[in-house]
C-alpha cells in the first residue's frame, strides 16, 4: 500500500513536471499576454483531470478531493470551476467544437440566470438530506456500499455527487460503460444511475444515464459552461462572497477601476457564464458568488488596468489594451 | 430605398448664381485660412516630425476629394455619417468609403439661418448652409447618410438633409444601460446592414465584416498609441495630434493606421531624445464638450496653444477627436451574431455622448473625465460649448462638481461659429492659463 502511494506520488510529479514545462512553452510561444490565458487554463484544466484520475485510484482521495472542493471557495472563490473541474474542461472543449463551426451560442435571460444560481443552492440541500431520508426508508445492503464508503458509510456515501463533476472520463474502477477493459464514464453518471434504480426499472436506468448525457453534451454545444449554472458542486460559500464582514476572505477576486472602466460591454458578453456584475458593480472588488474566476473578462477588457485579478493584495493578472503594438504578432 | 422627393420639406430655392458665389468666396477663404492653421501648426513646434507633413496634406479636402471621385467612378459607394454611432465596420464590410459630412465652416453657419433658427446649434446651421451651396465635399459625394438621432439639432439635421439624400437615421436609445435598450440598437444594427447592402448591392458577409473589424482594430491600436504617446512630456503639440485624430474622419482608414503609426515612430524616437516640443512646465489641458470639426472650426485648440503663457492640449473628450477611436470592438467569437453584438456594444454602450442619462446621470462621460484628468496629468479642463448645444452646456454642473472636488480647474468657455470673438477668447483663455501656470509653478 505505502509503495503504491509513493508510485502514485511519483506519477503526479512527473505530472506537475509536465504542466510547467507546458506553461513554460506557452508563455515563451505567446507573447502576447492577451491570448495567454485562454491556453493556460487549457492546459492546467486537462493537468487537472489527469491528476484526478489518478488520485481516484485511491478511495481515501476522493474524500480529499471533496473536502478540498468544499474548502477551496473560502479561500480562492470559484477557483475550481474556472481552471480544474474537469466537468468543465469537457463543456470548454465542446465551445471550442462550436467556435469552430462557426455556431453562435444562445444566452439564458439574465433573470432565469441568476434564479437558477440561487436555486443551485436548494439542490445541494436536497442532495445533501435525501440520502438521510433514503437510508431510513430503505438501507441499503452491505456489498453495495462502494470504494468511499470505507471512509463515509451509509447515507454520507450518497454525498459522493458533489464529486459528480470531478469524474473523468476514464475511470480508475469499474465504471458504467465498459469496451475493451477500459471503463468509462461521465460527470453525474453513476448518480443518475443511483437515483433512477431508486425507480427500479433497468432499462429506465440507462436511457436515463443516456439522456443526460446527450443533454449536456447538446446543451454546452449552445449555452457556454451549461451545467455550471445548475451545479451543486459549484455553489460558492456565498457568505464570503456577500456579506461585508467576510469580504476579505476570498484571497482570489476581481478588481475593477471605476475611471478606467468605460461601461462598453465586452466583460458581460464574454463571460462563459454570464456574470454581470463585473460590468454593474461600481469598482473595487467585485463580490459575486457567481464568477468562477475563469479570467476571461479581465483578458478582454481592452483597457489597461482596468480589471485586476488580485491574490492576497497583488495583482497576479490584469486587463490591458489588447490592441497595444505587440511585439511579436 | 427610396428617393428623396422632388419637392423640398425644408430647404429654400437659391439661385444657381448665387450658390456659385458663395461657394467660391467661403472655398477661397476656407482654403486660406486652413493653410494658415497648418502654417502656424508647423510653427509652434520648431521640431515638428516630418511624418507630420502627411496630416497637413491630407487636411486639404480637395486631395481626398479627387480620391473619393475617382473610386466612385470605379463603382464604390461613399457613405456619410454625422454621428459616431454609425458604425464604420459596416460600412468598411460592403466596400464603401466612410466620411464623416459635419461642417466646421464658420461662414456656412450663417447661410443656414436661413432655414433654422440662429438658437439652434451653429454645427448643424453650419452643415445645413454647406449643404445648400455644395460646400463640403464629403457631403456631396454620399451616397448617403448615416445619422444618429442623438440631440435635437442631429435629428432634425437628418430631416432637414433627407431632402437632398437617403438619410438612414438610427434612433438611439437615451439609456443605455438596459438589455430593451441594446437589444432595440442591434436591431437598429441590423436593418442599417440591410441598407447599406442594397445601396452597394455587396453582401456583408462573415469574412468581409472580420476583415473590417480587424482594419478598424489596427486603426484603434495606432490611435491609442498615440495618445499613449501625450501622457508623457509634450513630443507633439495638442493641435497636431487633433489633426491626426480628426483626419480620420475623412481619410482611407488603412493608409490612415499606416501613417499614424509612422508618426507614433518618429515621436517615440523624439521622446528618446527628449527634443520636447513646448517645454515640458506647460500647463497640461484637456478639453471637452461640443465637437471641433476641421477645417474652420480651430480656433480654441489655437488660442491655447498660442497664448501666452502657453498651454498643452494633453487630451480631450470631443467625439471629433479622442472619442473617434478609443474603444474597439471587442469580438469573443467570430461568429457573424458575436462580431454584430460586438459592434452594437461598442458604439451604444461605451459612447460617452451626452444624449445619454442613466440612473447615475452621464457617469461614463464623468469617469472618462476623471480617467484622462489623472493619466494624463491634467491641470486644467476647458469646457468648450457652442451656443444652442443644450446637452453640453446642461452637463457642465456634474462634470464642474466632480472636478472641483478633485480640485482640478475647470473653466466654462462659450462661444460661436464665428471669428469675430478670438480677442475676448484669448483673453479669457490666457487668464486660465495664467491661474494654471501659478498652479503649476506651486
Ligand atoms: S459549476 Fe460544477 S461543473 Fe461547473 S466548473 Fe464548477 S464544479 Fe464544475
Ligand atoms: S470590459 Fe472593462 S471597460 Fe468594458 S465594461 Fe467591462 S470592466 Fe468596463
Ligand atoms: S466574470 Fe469574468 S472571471 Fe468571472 S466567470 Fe465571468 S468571465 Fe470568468
Amino acid at each position: 500500500m505505502i509503495m503504491d502511494f509513493i508510485g502514485e506520488l511519483l506519477k503526479l510529479t512527473v505530472l506537475a513536471g509536465l504542466t510547467v514545462a507546458g506553461i513554460l512553452v506557452i508563455l515563451i510561444w505567446k507573447k502576447n499576454l492577451a491570448t495567454r490565458v485562454t491556453y493556460l487554463r487549457f492546459l492546467i484544466q486537462v493537468a487537472a483531470m489527469v491528476s484526478v484520475f489518478y488520485l481516484f485510484t485511491y478511495p481515501v482521495w476522493q474524500f480529499i478531493v471533496l473536502i478540498v472542493i468544499l474548502l477551496l471557495p473560502l479561500v480562492l472563490g470559484r477557483f475550481f470551476c474556472g481552471w480544474l473541474c474537469p466537468f468543465g474542461l469537457y463543456m470548454d472543449a465542446i465551445t471550442l467544437i462550436r467556435k469552430g463551426f462557426k455556431v453562435r451560442y444562445r444566452n439564458l435571460p439574465d433573470k432565469l440566470n441568476k434564479f437558477l444560481h440561487k436555486f443551485r443552492y436548494v439542490l445541494l440541500l436536497f442532495f445533501l438530506v435525501v440520502p438521510f431520508i433514503l437510508n431510513v426508508i430503505d438501507p441499503p445492503p452491505a456489498e453495495s456500499l462502494t470504494l468511499m464508503a470505507l471512509v463515509l458509510a451509509g447515507p454520507f456515501d450518497a454525498w459522493r455527487i458533489l464529486l459528480g463533476p470531478v469524474i473523468p472520463l476514464i475511470v480508475p474502477w469499474k465504471g458504467p460503460l465498459e469496451i475493451s477493459k477500459i471503463y468509462f464514464s461521465y460527470p453525474y453518471v453513476q448518480e443518475v444511475i443511483y437515483y433512477s434504480k431508486l425507480l427500479s426499472i433497468e432499462v429506465f436506468t440507462t436511457i436515463m444515464a443516456w439522456v443526460f448525457v446527450a443533454l449536456t453534451i447538446v446543451g454546452s454545444f449552445f449555452l457556454r459552461r451549461v451545467w455550471c449554472r445548475f451545479c451543486p458542486t459549484g455553489s460558492s460559500i456565498a457568505i464570503v462572497n456577500r456579506f461585508r464582514g467576510f469580504k476579505w476572505a476570498p484571497l482570489l477576486h476581481i478588481y475593477k477601476d471605476e475611471v478606467k472602466c468605460t461601461k462598453c460591454g465586452i466583460c458581460k458578453r464574454v463571460c462563459p457564464v454570464q456574470v454581470t456584475d463585473v460590468y454593474e458593480q461600481a469598482g473595487g472588488k467585485i463580490t459575486t458568488s457567481m464568477c468562477m474566476l475563469c479570467m476571461r473578462c479581465v483578458e478582454m477588457c481592452p483597457y489597461e488596468d482596468c480589471l485586476k485579478v488580485n491574490f492576497g493584495g497583488k495583482t497576479v493578472f490584469k486587463s490591458r489594451n489588447w490592441l497595444e503594438p505587440a511585439k511579436v504578432e | 430605398m427610396k428617393n428623396p422627393s422632388e419637392e423640398k420639406k425644408y430647404m429654400l430655392d437659391i439661385s444657381q448664381k448665387e450658390i456659385e458665389e458663395l461657394r467660391t468666396t467661403i472655398r477661397a477663404t476656407s482654403k486660406k485660412m486652413t493653410a494658415e492653421y497648418i502654417e502656424r501648426m508647423r510653427k509652434a513646434d520648431k521640431n515638428r516630425p516630418e511624418a507630420m507633413r502627411y496630416f497637413d496634406e491630407i487636411a486639404d479636402f480637395e486631395k481626398r476629394e479627387k480620391e473619393l471621385l475617382a473610386a466612385k467612378e470605379s463603382g464604390k459607394k461613399v457613405i456619410g455619417y454625422m454621428c459616431l454611432f454609425a458604425p464604420i465596420e459596416l460600412i468598411l464590410a460592403a466596400d464603401a468609403i466612410p466620411v464623416r459630412v459635419n461642417s466646421g465652416w464658420y461662414d456656412a453657419s450663417k447661410l443656414g439661418d436661413r432655414v433654422v433658427p440662429v438658437e439652434v446649434c451653429p454645427m448643424v446651421r453650419s452643415t445645413i448652409g454647406a449643404k445648400m451651396i455644395g460646400l463640403s465635399p464629403y457631403l456631396e459625394l454620399s451616397d448617403a447618410l448615416i445619422s444618429g438621432l442623438t440631440c435635437d439639432g442631429m435629428t432634425k439635421l437628418s430631416e432637414i438633409l433627407s431632402d437632398y439624400k437617403p438619410v438612414w437615421a438610427m434612433a438611439v436609445p437615451r439609456l443605455k444601460d438596459s438589455t430593451q435598450s441594446l437589444s432595440f440598437w442591434r436591431e437598429e444594427m441590423k436593418t442599417l446592414m440591410k441598407q447599406i447592402e442594397a445601396l452597394t448591392g455587396n453582401k456583408i458577409t462573415r469574412s468581409k465584416l472580420k476583415s473590417a473589424i480587424e482594419l478598424t482594430q489596427r486603426a484603434t491600436k495606432a490611435f491609442r498609441r498615440l495618445q499613449e504617446i501625450r501622457k508623457g512630456n509634450p513630443v507633439i503639440m495638442g493641435r497636431d495630434a487633433m489633426l491626426v485624430n480628426q483626419a480620420y474622419m475623412w481619410d482611407d482608414i488603412k493608409r490612415w493606421t499606416e501613417k499614424t503609426e509612422a508618426l507614433c515612430e518618429a515621436l517615440e524616437e523624439r521622446a528618446r531624445q527628449k527634443s520636447w516640443a513646448c517645454s515640458p512646465d506647460t500647463p497640461r489641458v484637456m478639453v471637452t464638450g461640443t465637437p471641433m470639426i476641421w477645417p474652420d472650426n480651430w480656433k480654441v485648440p489655437s488660442i491655447i496653444e498660442e497664448a501666452n503663457p502657453q498651454g498643452l492640449l494633453v487630451a480631450d473628450e470631443l467625439c471629433s477627436s479622442e472619442r473617434l477611436l478609443y474603444d474597439p470592438v471587442g469580438v469573443d467569437e467570430w461568429t457573424m451574431d458575436d462580431m454584430l453584438n460586438a459592434i452594437a456594444e461598442r458604439y451604444l454602450m461605451a459612447s460617452t455622448c451626452p444624449c445619454f442619462t442613466s440612473e447615475d446621470g452621464n457617469k461614463d462621460r464623468v469617469n472618462w473625465i476623471l480617467n484622462k484628468v489623472k493619466e494624463w496629468k491634467v491641470n486644467g479642463v476647458i469646457y468648450y460649448v457652442v451656443r444652442g448645444c443644450m446637452l453640453y452646456a446642461m452637463e457642465y454642473m456634474r462634470v464642474k462638481k466632480v472636478l472641483d472636488r478633485m480640485s482640478v480647474p475647470v473653466y466654462y468657455l462659450d462661444t460661436e461659429y464665428t471669428r469675430e470673438d478670438v480677442g475676448p477668447l484669448k483673453t479669457r483663455v490666457e487668464a486660465f492659463l495664467e491661474m494654471l501656470t501659478a498652479r503649476v509653478d506651486i
